[in-house]
Protein backbone atom coordinates (compact mmCIF):
# COMPACT_ATOMS: atom_id res chain seq x y z
CA UNK A 1 0.00 0.00 0.00
CA UNK A 2 2.94 2.34 -0.61
CA UNK A 3 0.87 4.39 -3.03
CA UNK A 4 -2.03 4.83 -0.60
CA UNK A 5 -1.25 8.49 0.00
CA UNK A 6 -3.20 11.72 -0.42
CA UNK A 7 -0.86 12.61 -3.30
CA UNK A 8 -2.12 9.57 -5.23
CA UNK A 9 -5.70 10.68 -4.59
CA UNK A 10 -4.88 14.17 -5.80
CA UNK A 11 -3.26 12.86 -8.98
CA UNK A 12 -6.33 10.67 -9.49
CA UNK A 13 -8.55 13.74 -9.23
CA UNK A 14 -6.44 15.65 -11.77
CA UNK A 15 -6.51 12.70 -14.19
CA UNK A 16 -10.26 12.49 -13.70
CA UNK A 17 -10.72 16.17 -14.56
CA UNK A 18 -8.52 15.72 -17.61
CA UNK A 19 -10.52 12.74 -18.84
CA UNK A 20 -13.89 14.42 -18.24
CA UNK A 21 -12.81 17.59 -20.03
CA UNK A 22 -11.36 15.38 -22.79
CA UNK A 23 -14.86 14.10 -23.54
CA UNK A 24 -14.69 10.72 -21.79
CA UNK A 25 -18.16 9.73 -20.58
CA UNK A 26 -18.41 10.84 -16.95
CA UNK A 27 -19.38 7.43 -15.55
CA UNK A 28 -16.54 5.71 -17.42
CA UNK A 29 -14.04 8.39 -16.36
CA UNK A 30 -14.98 8.02 -12.69
CA UNK A 31 -14.84 4.23 -12.90
CA UNK A 32 -11.60 3.98 -14.89
CA UNK A 33 -9.73 6.38 -12.61
CA UNK A 34 -11.12 4.54 -9.57
CA UNK A 35 -10.13 1.16 -10.99
CA UNK A 36 -6.69 2.34 -12.08
CA UNK A 37 -6.11 3.91 -8.70
CA UNK A 38 -7.24 0.85 -6.79
CA UNK A 39 -5.06 -1.38 -8.99
CA UNK A 40 -2.08 0.79 -8.09
CA UNK A 41 -2.87 1.23 -4.40
CA UNK A 42 -4.17 -2.28 -3.62
CA UNK A 43 -3.77 -4.72 -6.53
CA UNK A 44 -5.33 -5.28 -9.98
CA UNK A 45 -7.14 -8.33 -8.58
CA UNK A 46 -8.68 -6.37 -5.70
CA UNK A 47 -9.69 -3.57 -8.08
CA UNK A 48 -11.48 -5.93 -10.47
CA UNK A 49 -13.26 -7.82 -7.70
CA UNK A 50 -14.38 -4.55 -6.11
CA UNK A 51 -15.73 -3.44 -9.51
CA UNK A 52 -17.64 -6.72 -9.86
CA UNK A 53 -19.13 -6.45 -6.37
CA UNK A 54 -20.18 -2.82 -6.85
CA UNK A 55 -21.76 -3.52 -10.25
CA UNK A 56 -24.06 -6.29 -9.08
CA UNK A 57 -24.76 -4.70 -5.70
CA UNK A 58 -25.79 -1.46 -7.40
CA UNK A 59 -27.93 -3.04 -10.09
CA UNK A 60 -29.82 -5.20 -7.60
CA UNK A 61 -30.35 -2.52 -4.96
CA UNK A 62 -33.99 -2.32 -4.04
CA UNK A 63 -33.70 1.43 -3.38
CA UNK A 64 -32.37 1.97 -6.89
CA UNK A 65 -35.82 1.06 -8.21
CA UNK A 66 -36.97 4.43 -6.87
CA UNK A 67 -35.21 6.30 -9.65
CA UNK A 68 -36.56 4.57 -12.81
CA UNK A 69 -40.06 4.32 -11.38
CA UNK A 70 -40.24 8.05 -10.56
CA UNK A 71 -38.82 8.70 -14.03
CA UNK A 72 -41.53 6.50 -15.53
CA UNK A 73 -44.18 8.45 -13.64
CA UNK A 74 -42.76 11.73 -14.97
CA UNK A 75 -42.59 10.50 -18.57
CA UNK A 76 -46.14 9.16 -18.48
CA UNK A 77 -47.39 12.51 -17.14
CA UNK A 78 -45.31 14.30 -19.73
CA UNK A 79 -46.99 12.25 -22.48
CA UNK A 80 -50.45 13.29 -21.28
CA UNK A 81 -49.54 17.00 -21.29
CA UNK A 82 -49.30 17.42 -17.52
CA UNK A 83 -46.94 20.37 -17.90
CA UNK A 84 -49.45 22.28 -20.03
CA UNK A 85 -52.25 21.54 -17.56
CA UNK A 86 -50.15 22.66 -14.57
CA UNK A 87 -49.19 25.94 -16.23
CA UNK A 88 -52.73 26.51 -17.54
CA UNK A 89 -54.26 26.12 -14.09
CA UNK A 90 -51.77 28.53 -12.52
CA UNK A 91 -52.23 30.99 -15.43
CA UNK A 92 -56.06 30.95 -15.08
CA UNK A 93 -55.79 31.93 -11.41
CA UNK A 94 -53.02 34.54 -11.47
CA UNK A 95 -52.25 35.20 -15.15
CA UNK A 96 -54.28 38.43 -15.24
CA UNK A 97 -52.05 40.19 -12.69
CA UNK A 98 -49.05 42.19 -13.79
CA UNK A 99 -46.32 39.55 -14.09
CA UNK A 100 -48.98 36.91 -13.48
CA UNK A 101 -47.76 34.55 -16.20
CA UNK A 102 -44.27 34.69 -14.71
CA UNK A 103 -45.75 33.72 -11.32
CA UNK A 104 -47.69 31.00 -13.13
CA UNK A 105 -44.51 29.75 -14.81
CA UNK A 106 -42.79 29.45 -11.40
CA UNK A 107 -45.86 27.68 -9.97
CA UNK A 108 -46.01 25.42 -13.04
CA UNK A 109 -42.32 24.56 -12.62
CA UNK A 110 -42.87 23.78 -8.92
CA UNK A 111 -45.93 21.66 -9.78
CA UNK A 112 -44.23 19.81 -12.63
CA UNK A 113 -41.10 19.50 -10.46
CA UNK A 114 -43.16 17.54 -7.98
CA UNK A 115 -43.84 14.85 -10.59
CA UNK A 116 -40.48 15.05 -12.29
CA UNK A 117 -37.04 15.08 -10.71
CA UNK A 118 -35.09 16.86 -13.41
CA UNK A 119 -34.23 20.54 -13.89
CA UNK A 120 -33.68 20.22 -17.62
CA UNK A 121 -36.96 18.40 -18.24
CA UNK A 122 -38.90 20.89 -16.11
CA UNK A 123 -37.35 23.89 -17.91
CA UNK A 124 -37.92 22.34 -21.33
CA UNK A 125 -41.52 21.26 -20.78
CA UNK A 126 -42.80 24.31 -18.91
CA UNK A 127 -40.76 26.50 -21.26
CA UNK A 128 -42.44 25.03 -24.33
CA UNK A 129 -45.85 25.89 -22.84
CA UNK A 130 -45.20 29.13 -20.95
CA UNK A 131 -42.76 30.99 -23.20
CA UNK A 132 -44.98 31.33 -26.30
CA UNK A 133 -47.88 32.48 -24.08
CA UNK A 134 -45.77 35.04 -22.18
CA UNK A 135 -44.27 36.45 -25.34
CA UNK A 136 -47.67 36.58 -27.05
CA UNK A 137 -48.92 38.72 -24.19
CA UNK A 138 -46.03 41.15 -24.51
CA UNK A 139 -43.71 39.97 -21.73
CA UNK A 140 -40.06 40.94 -22.04
CA UNK A 141 -38.17 38.02 -23.57
CA UNK A 142 -35.43 38.34 -20.93
CA UNK A 143 -37.93 38.10 -18.06
CA UNK A 144 -39.88 35.28 -19.72
CA UNK A 145 -36.86 33.10 -20.51
CA UNK A 146 -35.08 33.92 -17.23
CA UNK A 147 -38.13 32.95 -15.19
CA UNK A 148 -38.50 29.57 -16.84
CA UNK A 149 -34.76 28.81 -16.83
CA UNK A 150 -34.56 29.54 -13.09
CA UNK A 151 -37.94 27.95 -12.33
CA UNK A 152 -36.77 24.77 -14.05
CA UNK A 153 -34.20 24.22 -11.31
CA UNK A 154 -37.09 23.61 -8.89
CA UNK A 155 -37.46 20.20 -10.53
CA UNK A 156 -34.20 19.11 -8.93
CA UNK A 157 -35.11 20.22 -5.41
CA UNK A 158 -38.83 19.59 -5.00
CA UNK A 159 -39.34 15.90 -4.23
CA UNK A 160 -39.16 13.45 -5.88
CA UNK A 161 -35.72 14.57 -6.99
CA UNK A 162 -33.39 12.44 -9.10
CA UNK A 163 -30.33 14.13 -7.60
CA UNK A 164 -31.46 13.37 -4.04
CA UNK A 165 -32.11 9.72 -4.91
CA UNK A 166 -28.59 9.39 -6.33
CA UNK A 167 -27.11 11.21 -3.32
CA UNK A 168 -29.04 8.93 -0.97
CA UNK A 169 -27.68 5.85 -2.71
CA UNK A 170 -24.03 6.90 -2.74
CA UNK A 171 -23.96 8.21 0.83
CA UNK A 172 -26.40 5.63 2.24
CA UNK A 173 -28.61 8.41 3.55
CA UNK A 174 -32.35 7.70 3.82
CA UNK A 175 -34.03 8.82 0.58
CA UNK A 176 -37.25 9.39 2.52
CA UNK A 177 -35.46 11.76 4.93
CA UNK A 178 -33.84 13.57 2.01
CA UNK A 179 -37.22 14.09 0.33
CA UNK A 180 -38.69 15.36 3.60
CA UNK A 181 -35.71 17.66 4.16
CA UNK A 182 -36.07 19.09 0.63
CA UNK A 183 -39.66 20.26 1.07
CA UNK A 184 -39.00 23.55 2.91
CA UNK A 185 -35.92 24.51 0.84
CA UNK A 186 -37.86 23.68 -2.35
CA UNK A 187 -40.92 25.70 -1.39
CA UNK A 188 -38.87 28.61 -0.06
CA UNK A 189 -36.86 28.63 -3.28
CA UNK A 190 -40.12 28.91 -5.26
CA UNK A 191 -41.20 31.70 -2.90
CA UNK A 192 -37.91 33.53 -3.51
CA UNK A 193 -38.53 33.34 -7.27
CA UNK A 194 -42.04 34.75 -6.82
CA UNK A 195 -40.59 37.63 -4.80
CA UNK A 196 -38.01 38.26 -7.56
CA UNK A 197 -40.77 38.46 -10.18
CA UNK A 198 -42.74 40.82 -7.92
CA UNK A 199 -39.71 43.09 -7.42
CA UNK A 200 -38.78 43.11 -11.12
CA UNK A 201 -42.35 43.91 -12.17
CA UNK A 202 -42.63 46.69 -9.58
CA UNK A 203 -39.37 48.17 -10.81
CA UNK A 204 -40.21 47.86 -14.54
CA UNK A 205 -44.00 47.40 -15.00
CA UNK A 206 -43.59 47.48 -18.79
CA UNK A 207 -41.73 44.14 -18.71
CA UNK A 208 -44.87 42.18 -17.89
CA UNK A 209 -48.21 43.73 -18.83
CA UNK A 210 -51.44 42.74 -17.09
CA UNK A 211 -53.98 40.85 -19.19
CA UNK A 212 -57.61 39.75 -19.08
CA UNK A 213 -58.95 37.88 -16.06
CA UNK A 214 -60.21 34.31 -16.54
CA UNK A 215 -63.73 33.58 -15.28
CA UNK A 216 -64.33 31.18 -12.38
CA UNK A 217 -65.82 28.53 -14.67
CA UNK A 218 -62.60 28.56 -16.69
CA UNK A 219 -60.56 28.39 -13.49
CA UNK A 220 -62.47 25.37 -12.15
CA UNK A 221 -62.17 23.62 -15.51
CA UNK A 222 -58.39 24.11 -15.39
CA UNK A 223 -58.28 22.89 -11.80
CA UNK A 224 -60.32 19.79 -12.70
CA UNK A 225 -57.61 18.90 -15.26
CA UNK A 226 -54.94 18.63 -12.57
CA UNK A 227 -56.65 17.54 -9.36
CA UNK A 228 -55.91 13.86 -10.00
CA UNK A 229 -52.21 14.56 -10.51
CA UNK A 230 -52.07 16.74 -7.39
CA UNK A 231 -53.83 14.03 -5.38
CA UNK A 232 -51.32 11.43 -6.60
CA UNK A 233 -48.35 13.67 -5.78
CA UNK A 234 -49.73 14.38 -2.30
CA UNK A 235 -50.26 10.64 -1.76
CA UNK A 236 -46.75 9.77 -2.97
CA UNK A 237 -44.80 12.51 -1.18
CA UNK A 238 -47.12 12.51 1.84
CA UNK A 239 -46.75 8.74 2.09
CA UNK A 240 -42.97 9.02 2.23
CA UNK A 241 -42.95 11.95 4.67
CA UNK A 242 -45.45 10.26 7.00
CA UNK A 243 -43.53 6.98 6.79
CA UNK A 244 -46.47 4.96 5.38
CA UNK A 245 -44.47 3.76 2.41
CA UNK A 246 -40.80 3.51 1.50
CA UNK A 247 -39.52 5.75 -1.33
CA UNK A 248 -39.34 2.71 -3.64
CA UNK A 249 -42.95 1.79 -2.88
CA UNK A 250 -44.01 5.41 -3.32
CA UNK A 251 -42.29 5.47 -6.71
CA UNK A 252 -44.17 2.33 -7.75
CA UNK A 253 -47.49 3.82 -6.57
CA UNK A 254 -46.64 7.01 -8.47
CA UNK A 255 -45.86 5.10 -11.66
CA UNK A 256 -49.00 2.95 -11.33
CA UNK A 257 -51.12 6.01 -10.56
CA UNK A 258 -49.76 7.90 -13.56
CA UNK A 259 -50.65 4.96 -15.82
CA UNK A 260 -54.19 4.90 -14.41
CA UNK A 261 -54.55 8.68 -14.90
CA UNK A 262 -53.22 8.36 -18.46
CA UNK A 263 -55.75 5.59 -19.13
CA UNK A 264 -58.60 7.71 -17.72
CA UNK A 265 -57.52 10.55 -20.02
CA UNK A 266 -57.52 8.04 -22.91
CA UNK A 267 -53.82 8.68 -23.43
CA UNK A 268 -52.50 5.23 -22.53
CA UNK A 269 -51.52 3.82 -25.90
CA UNK A 270 -48.86 1.32 -26.90
CA UNK A 271 -46.85 4.08 -28.57
CA UNK A 272 -47.06 6.30 -25.49
CA UNK A 273 -46.00 3.48 -23.19
CA UNK A 274 -43.09 2.62 -25.48
CA UNK A 275 -41.93 6.20 -25.59
CA UNK A 276 -42.25 6.63 -21.78
CA UNK A 277 -40.25 3.42 -21.18
CA UNK A 278 -37.68 4.48 -23.79
CA UNK A 279 -37.09 7.85 -22.12
CA UNK A 280 -37.00 6.22 -18.68
CA UNK A 281 -34.43 3.61 -19.70
CA UNK A 282 -32.27 6.18 -21.45
CA UNK A 283 -32.04 8.42 -18.39
CA UNK A 284 -31.74 5.61 -15.87
CA UNK A 285 -29.03 3.84 -17.93
CA UNK A 286 -27.07 7.07 -18.04
CA UNK A 287 -27.42 7.63 -14.29
CA UNK A 288 -26.66 4.00 -13.34
CA UNK A 289 -23.34 4.15 -15.20
CA UNK A 290 -22.40 7.30 -13.30
CA UNK A 291 -23.43 5.76 -9.97
CA UNK A 292 -21.35 2.61 -10.58
CA UNK A 293 -18.35 4.71 -11.65
CA UNK A 294 -18.76 7.07 -8.70
CA UNK A 295 -18.95 4.24 -6.17
CA UNK A 296 -15.71 2.71 -7.50
CA UNK A 297 -14.09 6.16 -7.49
CA UNK A 298 -15.26 6.78 -3.92
CA UNK A 299 -13.53 3.58 -2.73
CA UNK A 300 -10.28 4.73 -4.35
CA UNK A 301 -10.54 8.19 -2.84
CA UNK A 302 -11.29 6.67 0.57
CA UNK A 303 -8.24 4.38 0.42
CA UNK A 304 -5.83 7.20 -0.46
CA UNK A 305 -6.75 9.26 2.59
CA UNK A 306 -7.14 12.41 0.50
CA UNK A 307 -10.39 13.25 2.30
CA UNK A 308 -8.70 13.19 5.70
CA UNK A 309 -5.87 15.33 4.33
CA UNK A 310 -8.33 17.83 2.85
CA UNK A 311 -10.26 17.86 6.12
CA UNK A 312 -7.10 18.51 8.12
CA UNK A 313 -6.12 21.30 5.75
CA UNK A 314 -9.52 22.96 6.06
CA UNK A 315 -9.42 22.61 9.88
CA UNK A 316 -5.99 24.22 9.99
CA UNK A 317 -7.46 27.29 8.32
CA UNK A 318 -9.71 27.77 11.40
CA UNK A 319 -12.55 29.18 9.32
CA UNK A 320 -15.27 28.00 11.65
CA UNK A 321 -18.44 26.24 10.51
CA UNK A 322 -19.93 29.05 8.45
CA UNK A 323 -16.59 30.04 6.89
CA UNK A 324 -15.88 26.43 5.89
CA UNK A 325 -19.34 25.99 4.40
CA UNK A 326 -19.07 29.26 2.47
CA UNK A 327 -15.72 28.14 1.02
CA UNK A 328 -17.29 24.80 0.04
CA UNK A 329 -20.23 26.63 -1.55
CA UNK A 330 -17.85 28.77 -3.60
CA UNK A 331 -15.87 25.69 -4.66
CA UNK A 332 -19.08 23.95 -5.75
CA UNK A 333 -20.20 27.00 -7.70
CA UNK A 334 -16.86 27.27 -9.50
CA UNK A 335 -16.81 23.56 -10.33
CA UNK A 336 -20.49 23.73 -11.25
CA UNK A 337 -19.66 26.19 -14.01
CA UNK A 338 -17.68 23.54 -15.90
CA UNK A 339 -19.08 20.21 -14.65
CA UNK A 340 -22.43 18.57 -15.21
CA UNK A 341 -24.58 18.66 -12.04
CA UNK A 342 -24.58 14.94 -11.34
CA UNK A 343 -20.85 14.66 -11.99
CA UNK A 344 -20.27 17.56 -9.61
CA UNK A 345 -22.24 15.81 -6.88
CA UNK A 346 -20.65 12.40 -7.37
CA UNK A 347 -17.14 13.74 -7.73
CA UNK A 348 -17.14 16.05 -4.74
CA UNK A 349 -19.33 14.21 -2.23
CA UNK A 350 -16.70 11.61 -1.18
CA UNK A 351 -14.23 14.43 -0.50
CA UNK A 352 -16.47 17.16 0.87
CA UNK A 353 -18.89 15.14 3.00
CA UNK A 354 -16.29 14.21 5.66
CA UNK A 355 -15.20 17.86 5.83
CA UNK A 356 -18.79 19.01 6.20
CA UNK A 357 -19.46 16.36 8.86
CA UNK A 358 -16.39 17.56 10.75
CA UNK A 359 -18.03 20.99 11.01
CA UNK A 360 -20.97 19.37 12.79
CA UNK A 361 -23.37 19.30 9.84
CA UNK A 362 -25.04 16.05 8.82
CA UNK A 363 -25.05 14.09 5.56
CA UNK A 364 -28.77 14.88 5.32
CA UNK A 365 -28.14 18.63 5.36
CA UNK A 366 -25.26 18.30 2.91
CA UNK A 367 -27.51 16.44 0.46
CA UNK A 368 -29.85 19.42 0.32
CA UNK A 369 -26.97 21.90 0.24
CA UNK A 370 -25.11 20.23 -2.63
CA UNK A 371 -28.33 19.79 -4.61
CA UNK A 372 -29.04 23.50 -4.16
CA UNK A 373 -25.52 24.40 -5.29
CA UNK A 374 -25.88 21.99 -8.21
CA UNK A 375 -29.08 23.71 -9.30
CA UNK A 376 -27.28 27.02 -9.50
CA UNK A 377 -24.82 25.45 -11.96
CA UNK A 378 -27.79 24.90 -14.27
CA UNK A 379 -28.32 28.63 -14.68
CA UNK A 380 -24.87 30.18 -14.58
CA UNK A 381 -22.49 30.29 -17.54
CA UNK A 382 -20.52 28.89 -19.19
CA UNK A 383 -22.25 25.50 -18.76
CA UNK A 384 -25.70 26.69 -17.55
CA UNK A 385 -27.60 23.84 -19.21
CA UNK A 386 -31.04 25.34 -18.51
CA UNK A 387 -30.08 28.48 -20.43
CA UNK A 388 -29.36 26.41 -23.53
CA UNK A 389 -32.49 24.32 -23.06
CA UNK A 390 -34.55 27.51 -22.97
CA UNK A 391 -32.73 28.85 -26.02
CA UNK A 392 -33.75 25.64 -27.77
CA UNK A 393 -37.38 26.58 -27.08
CA UNK A 394 -37.01 30.32 -27.83
CA UNK A 395 -34.50 30.17 -30.66
CA UNK A 396 -34.63 33.89 -31.50
CA UNK A 397 -33.57 34.96 -27.99
CA UNK A 398 -29.80 35.15 -27.50
CA UNK A 399 -28.03 33.41 -24.64
CA UNK A 400 -26.95 36.85 -23.42
CA UNK A 401 -30.61 37.97 -23.12
CA UNK A 402 -31.55 34.76 -21.31
CA UNK A 403 -28.65 35.21 -18.91
CA UNK A 404 -29.67 38.81 -18.31
CA UNK A 405 -33.15 37.57 -17.46
CA UNK A 406 -31.88 34.89 -15.11
CA UNK A 407 -29.52 37.23 -13.19
CA UNK A 408 -32.06 38.44 -10.57
CA UNK A 409 -33.04 34.82 -9.91
CA UNK A 410 -29.41 33.80 -9.60
CA UNK A 411 -28.90 36.60 -7.08
CA UNK A 412 -31.82 35.23 -5.06
CA UNK A 413 -30.24 31.76 -5.34
CA UNK A 414 -27.11 33.07 -3.63
CA UNK A 415 -29.19 34.54 -0.80
CA UNK A 416 -31.15 31.29 -0.49
CA UNK A 417 -27.99 29.16 -0.41
CA UNK A 418 -26.48 31.41 2.25
CA UNK A 419 -29.70 31.17 4.24
CA UNK A 420 -29.45 27.39 4.08
CA UNK A 421 -26.00 27.68 5.66
CA UNK A 422 -27.11 30.14 8.33
CA UNK A 423 -30.35 28.30 9.15
CA UNK A 424 -29.73 24.55 8.73
CA UNK A 425 -33.14 23.97 10.30
CA UNK A 426 -34.64 24.88 6.92
CA UNK A 427 -33.62 21.39 5.84
CA UNK A 428 -33.38 19.56 9.15
CA UNK A 429 -36.49 20.67 11.03
CA UNK A 430 -39.13 18.75 9.06
CA UNK A 431 -37.36 15.35 9.12
CA UNK A 432 -36.87 15.76 12.90
CA UNK A 433 -40.55 16.59 13.43
CA UNK A 434 -41.75 13.71 11.24
CA UNK A 435 -39.62 11.21 13.14
CA UNK B 1 -28.63 -0.76 -33.79
CA UNK B 2 -32.32 0.23 -33.89
CA UNK B 3 -33.54 -3.34 -33.38
CA UNK B 4 -31.29 -3.67 -30.30
CA UNK B 5 -32.63 -0.45 -28.80
CA UNK B 6 -36.20 -1.61 -29.48
CA UNK B 7 -35.49 -4.96 -27.83
CA UNK B 8 -33.92 -3.21 -24.83
CA UNK B 9 -36.98 -0.98 -24.49
CA UNK B 10 -39.45 -3.88 -24.61
CA UNK B 11 -37.54 -6.03 -22.12
CA UNK B 12 -36.57 -3.12 -19.86
CA UNK B 13 -40.07 -1.64 -20.09
CA UNK B 14 -41.62 -4.96 -19.11
CA UNK B 15 -39.27 -5.09 -16.11
CA UNK B 16 -40.25 -1.53 -15.11
CA UNK B 17 -43.94 -2.36 -15.33
CA UNK B 18 -43.34 -5.57 -13.37
CA UNK B 19 -41.54 -3.63 -10.60
CA UNK B 20 -44.40 -1.09 -10.59
CA UNK B 21 -47.04 -3.81 -10.30
CA UNK B 22 -45.22 -5.86 -7.65
CA UNK B 23 -44.49 -2.96 -5.31
CA UNK B 24 -47.96 -1.44 -5.74
CA UNK B 25 -49.66 -4.76 -5.04
CA UNK B 26 -47.32 -5.31 -2.07
CA UNK B 27 -48.40 -1.99 -0.52
CA UNK B 28 -52.09 -2.67 -1.17
CA UNK B 29 -51.74 -6.25 0.11
CA UNK B 30 -49.95 -5.11 3.26
CA UNK B 31 -52.78 -2.74 4.11
CA UNK B 32 -55.43 -5.43 3.58
CA UNK B 33 -53.65 -8.15 5.53
CA UNK B 34 -52.46 -9.96 2.40
CA UNK B 35 -48.72 -9.27 2.23
CA UNK B 36 -46.82 -10.46 -0.84
CA UNK B 37 -43.98 -12.61 0.44
CA UNK B 38 -40.65 -11.82 -1.22
CA UNK B 39 -41.86 -8.78 -3.12
CA UNK B 40 -38.56 -7.01 -2.48
CA UNK B 41 -36.62 -9.89 -4.02
CA UNK B 42 -38.82 -9.80 -7.13
CA UNK B 43 -38.39 -6.05 -7.44
CA UNK B 44 -34.61 -6.45 -7.08
CA UNK B 45 -34.63 -8.84 -10.04
CA UNK B 46 -36.81 -6.46 -12.06
CA UNK B 47 -34.55 -3.51 -11.19
CA UNK B 48 -31.53 -5.51 -12.39
CA UNK B 49 -33.18 -6.31 -15.73
CA UNK B 50 -34.37 -2.72 -16.28
CA UNK B 51 -30.98 -1.34 -15.19
CA UNK B 52 -29.04 -3.56 -17.56
CA UNK B 53 -31.43 -2.75 -20.40
CA UNK B 54 -31.05 0.94 -19.54
CA UNK B 55 -27.25 0.62 -19.79
CA UNK B 56 -27.56 -1.16 -23.15
CA UNK B 57 -30.04 1.41 -24.46
CA UNK B 58 -28.01 4.42 -23.32
CA UNK B 59 -24.77 2.92 -24.68
CA UNK B 60 -26.34 2.05 -28.04
CA UNK B 61 -27.60 5.62 -28.40
CA UNK B 62 -24.39 7.17 -27.02
CA UNK B 63 -26.58 8.93 -24.46
CA UNK B 64 -24.09 8.79 -21.58
CA UNK B 65 -23.32 12.13 -19.95
CA UNK B 66 -20.19 13.94 -21.03
CA UNK B 67 -18.73 17.43 -20.94
CA UNK B 68 -18.18 19.08 -24.34
CA UNK B 69 -16.87 22.44 -23.24
CA UNK B 70 -13.30 21.59 -24.36
CA UNK B 71 -13.83 18.99 -27.08
CA UNK B 72 -16.13 21.29 -29.08
CA UNK B 73 -13.22 23.71 -29.42
CA UNK B 74 -10.57 21.21 -30.47
CA UNK B 75 -10.73 21.92 -34.20
CA UNK B 76 -8.95 19.24 -36.24
CA UNK B 77 -8.28 17.13 -33.14
CA UNK B 78 -11.98 16.79 -32.53
CA UNK B 79 -12.39 13.53 -34.47
CA UNK B 80 -9.51 11.92 -32.58
CA UNK B 81 -10.98 13.03 -29.25
CA UNK B 82 -14.31 11.55 -30.31
CA UNK B 83 -12.70 8.09 -30.26
CA UNK B 84 -12.03 8.45 -26.54
CA UNK B 85 -15.74 8.15 -25.77
CA UNK B 86 -16.46 4.64 -27.08
CA UNK B 87 -12.94 3.44 -26.25
CA UNK B 88 -13.26 4.40 -22.58
CA UNK B 89 -16.76 2.93 -22.44
CA UNK B 90 -15.52 -0.39 -23.86
CA UNK B 91 -12.62 -0.48 -21.39
CA UNK B 92 -14.80 0.33 -18.41
CA UNK B 93 -17.46 -2.24 -19.28
CA UNK B 94 -14.69 -4.77 -19.89
CA UNK B 95 -13.31 -4.17 -16.39
CA UNK B 96 -16.80 -4.47 -14.87
CA UNK B 97 -17.42 -7.70 -16.78
CA UNK B 98 -14.04 -9.12 -15.75
CA UNK B 99 -14.76 -8.40 -12.09
CA UNK B 100 -18.27 -9.72 -12.30
CA UNK B 101 -17.16 -12.94 -14.08
CA UNK B 102 -14.42 -13.44 -11.49
CA UNK B 103 -17.00 -13.28 -8.70
CA UNK B 104 -19.44 -15.48 -10.62
CA UNK B 105 -16.82 -18.18 -11.08
CA UNK B 106 -15.71 -17.95 -7.43
CA UNK B 107 -19.28 -18.28 -6.18
CA UNK B 108 -20.53 -20.73 -8.83
CA UNK B 109 -20.57 -23.68 -6.45
CA UNK B 110 -22.08 -21.65 -3.63
CA UNK B 111 -25.56 -21.94 -5.18
CA UNK B 112 -26.52 -18.55 -3.74
CA UNK B 113 -30.23 -17.89 -3.57
CA UNK B 114 -32.44 -15.13 -2.24
CA UNK B 115 -33.84 -15.81 1.24
CA UNK B 116 -37.59 -16.01 0.72
CA UNK B 117 -38.22 -17.01 -2.88
CA UNK B 118 -34.96 -18.74 -3.69
CA UNK B 119 -34.23 -16.53 -6.71
CA UNK B 120 -30.93 -17.86 -8.06
CA UNK B 121 -28.06 -15.39 -7.98
CA UNK B 122 -26.43 -17.42 -10.75
CA UNK B 123 -29.24 -16.30 -13.03
CA UNK B 124 -29.02 -12.68 -11.88
CA UNK B 125 -25.25 -12.68 -12.44
CA UNK B 126 -25.76 -14.25 -15.86
CA UNK B 127 -28.19 -11.48 -16.86
CA UNK B 128 -25.77 -8.81 -15.60
CA UNK B 129 -22.81 -10.38 -17.40
CA UNK B 130 -24.66 -10.81 -20.68
CA UNK B 131 -25.74 -7.17 -20.47
CA UNK B 132 -22.20 -5.96 -19.76
CA UNK B 133 -20.96 -8.10 -22.67
CA UNK B 134 -23.54 -6.50 -24.94
CA UNK B 135 -22.40 -3.02 -23.82
CA UNK B 136 -18.77 -3.89 -24.71
CA UNK B 137 -19.80 -5.05 -28.19
CA UNK B 138 -21.89 -1.89 -28.71
CA UNK B 139 -19.06 0.40 -27.57
CA UNK B 140 -16.53 -1.40 -29.80
CA UNK B 141 -18.90 -1.20 -32.77
CA UNK B 142 -19.23 2.55 -32.16
CA UNK B 143 -15.44 2.84 -32.01
CA UNK B 144 -15.03 1.03 -35.35
CA UNK B 145 -17.74 3.19 -36.94
CA UNK B 146 -16.03 6.38 -35.79
CA UNK B 147 -12.62 5.21 -37.04
CA UNK B 148 -13.96 4.69 -40.54
CA UNK B 149 -13.40 7.76 -42.75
Amino acid sequence: MIYATPATGLIGLLVLFGLILGGVRIGAALGLVGLGGLALVLSPEAALIKAGVITLDTLTRYELGTLPLFLLMAHVFFAVDASRDMFDAAARFIGHRRGGLAYAAVAGCAGFGSINGSSLATAATIGSVALPEMRRRGYSDALATGTVAAGGTLGQMIPPSGALIVYGIITETSIGDLFTAAIIPGLSQALFYLVVVWLVVRWRPDLAPASERAGWSERWRALRRIWDMIALVVLVIGGIVAGWVSPSEAAAIGAAGSLVIAALRKGLTRAMLFSACEATLKTSGMIFLIIIGALIFAVFIGVTGVTEAAGAMVSSLSLGTIGTLVVIALLLLVLGSVLDGLALMLLTTPILLPIVEATGMSALWFGIFITRAMEMGFVHPPLGMNLYVIQGVAKDVSIGRIFKGVMPFLASDFVHLFLLILVPGMALWLPTVMQ
Amino acid sequence: MTWLRHLAVWIGGAALLAATAIDTLAVIGRNFGLPIVGSIELVQAAVLVSGIMGLIFATAGDDHAHVRIVTDRLGRWRSSAALLGPLSMALFFLALLAGSLWLASDLWNGHEQSELLGVSWRVLRLIANLGLGACIVIALAALVRRKQP
